[in-house]
């Protein structure tokens, strides 16, 4: 699998003051990087950086195989970037809007931005005038601009910040089929069930980056993992014979619901279920406690804060 | 390469464009760019005719205005053929040509403050550095967008200024007044003028956020030319060919240095990091 962004001690300082520091990514073809961080963590000087509108103080990036301080205008030709704020000329029309973007490429100008008007279901209001438009519009427009020259690898930073549900929802539809499209995806958010649904991999990023990795190993590496066992009713018995299991870690009662800490949780369940069972428990229902991305991106946070 | 070069081409054609038609659809910025000058001129005509017509040259001699005309004198002996009125009337259509600086420089501050601010303002400067267009593309393709209807609309007010002289009935001083100086000042002057302007607007607009206020730190180049206009009318000095060459190469030295400051400015770090 070819790797399109890779960045090697990519560090941006302003004055004295860091922006980035050593940041060291990959992101495969046709793969989405989730990009977590706090307010101020650098998330959006590290776009600029990968796509080329800022240069790094220290280190380098490539992307679809170009450097991206060396090589700008053909690094342009190959990237989508949605900004932070979808900026377009408000008195001119959405379709006049794109036009003027995508003739800055070598493409078929007309008819790839009529095809983006009607992918983005903005046809109908194509000689509107984008100060007309609402905010959701606005940002399929943007996410319009970003694609109209079908580029390899995109960046898309907080797509669905400040827009209502339902435009959130159309532009994470719109992600997805970007995905299914294979185009490679950095994607800056703060919303983490966005990143849990679209991302291949989730970087934790706070001026350096935290971790990177699936949320899937994130959560087991951060996280013992813990099953829910739901009783008729707990008794002392039943708490006794759990805590003697030399598998049991950790008991915890809450209601009637007990809380169980494993090792080697695959292996030692069915065990675990069993010895309730032969303790006269009469279960109602067993589940794994899922963390939220939202647990695992708070105690990395946290770490990260407290080591800093 | 022939492609590449076509390429830019079509880039600087897109922006030139872009701007004119974002500019003449704001009502304010046409109206601006077309009104003004054309007020400029008719208001010099309208001033030369009334203060002919009503003051009389009799009365103009005892002003400063007399020892203005005594150093035109000097210099153009032949004028000493006309009526006394006749001089005067030459005296003042000659100072139009830098009068009509003015207009040059409006109307390109115009074009500079309306389009950067408003880049700035819709904050759509970022997505269009993502873009393959160069900076330096992207600073000529709105230089000329300025500074091309700025030299067109100049000329036409020029044009205009001389129908309007003679319509006036001085269509025989004509000789007198399309002289070097006048062409020196239209073809030389006006685009040099014409492009300090525009790039002291693109100065002003990196650190401004509203086109207002960058037009008032940009009009501090009319100052200089309304002094040029005022020395010659009270005679302290006469902008001959020769002064008006020594002024054309200052002014191109300066726009050299002007435009070395306006393009450190534009350039993609300092405008997504530096404008704010």
């Amino acid at each position: 699998m070819s790797v399109m962004i890779e960045s090697f001690d990519l560090t941006r300082k302003f004055g004295n003051r860091t922006a980035v520091e050593d940041l060291n990514i990959q992101v495969n073809k046709g793969w989405i990087l989730g990009f977590l961080g706090p307010n101020g963590a650098g998330k959006t000087t590290t776009i600029r950086m990968l796509a080329g509108i800022i240069t790094p103080t220290r280190g380098y990036a490539v992307v679809a195989g170009i450097r991206t301080d060396k090589e700008v205008e053909r690094l342009h030709e190959v990237i989508g970037l949605l900004t932070e704020s979808p900026g377009f000329y408000e008195r001119l029309t959405a379709r006049e809007n794109l036009l003027y973007f995508a003739r800055f490429y070598d493409i078929d100008a007309n008819s790839q931005v009529d095809k983006y008007l009607k992918k983005m279901d903005l046809w109908e209001r194509r000689n509107d005038k984008v100060g007309t438009f609402s905010k959701g519009m606005k940002q399929r427009l943007a996410l319009a601009r970003a694609l109209v020259h079908k580029p390899e690898v995109l960046f898309l930073d907080e797509p669905t910040a400040g827009l209502d549900p339902k435009s959130a929802k159309e532009v994470r539809e719109l992600i997805m089929k970007l995905k299914e499209e294979e185009r490679t995806i950095f994607l800056s958010t703060h919303n983490l069930e966005e990143a849990e649904l679209l991302c291949n991999q989730i970087a934790v990023f706070r001026t350096r980056l935290v971790t990177l990795d699936t949320s899937h190993n994130l959560r087991n590496l951060l996280f013992q993992r813990q099953v829910i066992v739901e009783l008729e009713a707990v008794n002392e018995k039943i708490i006794s014979t759990v805590k003697s299991l030399d598998f049991v870690l950790n008991v915890a009662k809450d209601g009637k619901q007990l809380i169980i800490e494993l090792r080697d949780f695959d292996k030692n369940r069915p065990e675990l279920v069993r010895c309730i069972v032969e303790s006269n428990g009469k279960i109602r229902s067993v589940f794994e406690k899922k963390h939220s991305l939202e647990e695992i991106y708070l105690t990395l946070i946290k770490e990260e804060g407290v080591g800093a | 390469m022939k492609e590449g070069k076509a390429q830019m081409r079509k880039r600087i054609i897109n922006i030139i464009g872009k701007e004119w038609k974002s500019t003449f659809i704001n009502l304010n910025s046409a109206l601006f760019i077309t009104l003004l000058p054309l007020m400029i001129t008719v208001q010099a005509l309208i001033l030369i005719y009334l203060v002919l017509k009503f003051a009389g040259a009799e009365v103009l001699v005892k002003t400063l205005l007399g020892k203005g005309m005594e150093t035109w004198l000097i210099i153009f002996p032949e004028l000493e053929e006309l009526h006394l009125i006749e001089r005067f009337q030459v005296f003042f259509f000659a100072q139009f040509p830098f009068y009509l600086l003015l207009i040059p420089i409006m109307v390109s501050v115009s074009f500079a403050t309306f389009s950067i601010v408003e880049e700035k303002q819709t904050r759509t400067l970022e997505p269009l550095l993502a873009t393959p267009v160069r900076t330096w593309e992207l600073l000529f393709g709105k230089a000329l967008a300025g500074v091309l209807p700025s030299l067109l609309i100049t000329w036409f007010c020029a044009g205009l200024f001389l129908i309007g002289i003679t319509w006036m009935g001085s269509g025989h001083l004509l000789e007198f007044v399309l002289n070097a100086q006048w062409f020196i000042s239209l073809f030389l002057l006006v685009p040099l003028f014409s492009l300090l302007a525009f790039m002291l607007g693109v100065i002003a607009s990196s650190r401004a956020n509203d086109p207002k206020t960058a037009q008032n730190i940009a009009v501090i180049i009319v100052l200089p030319i309304l002094a040029i206009v005022g020395m010659q009318l009270i005679g302290f000095t006469v902008f001959i060919s020769a002064r008006l060459f020594v002024l054309s190469i200052t002014m191109g030295i300066l726009n050299f240095f002007v435009l070395c400051v306006a393009v450190r400015l534009f350039q993609r770090e300092s405008i997504v990091v530096r404008w704010r």
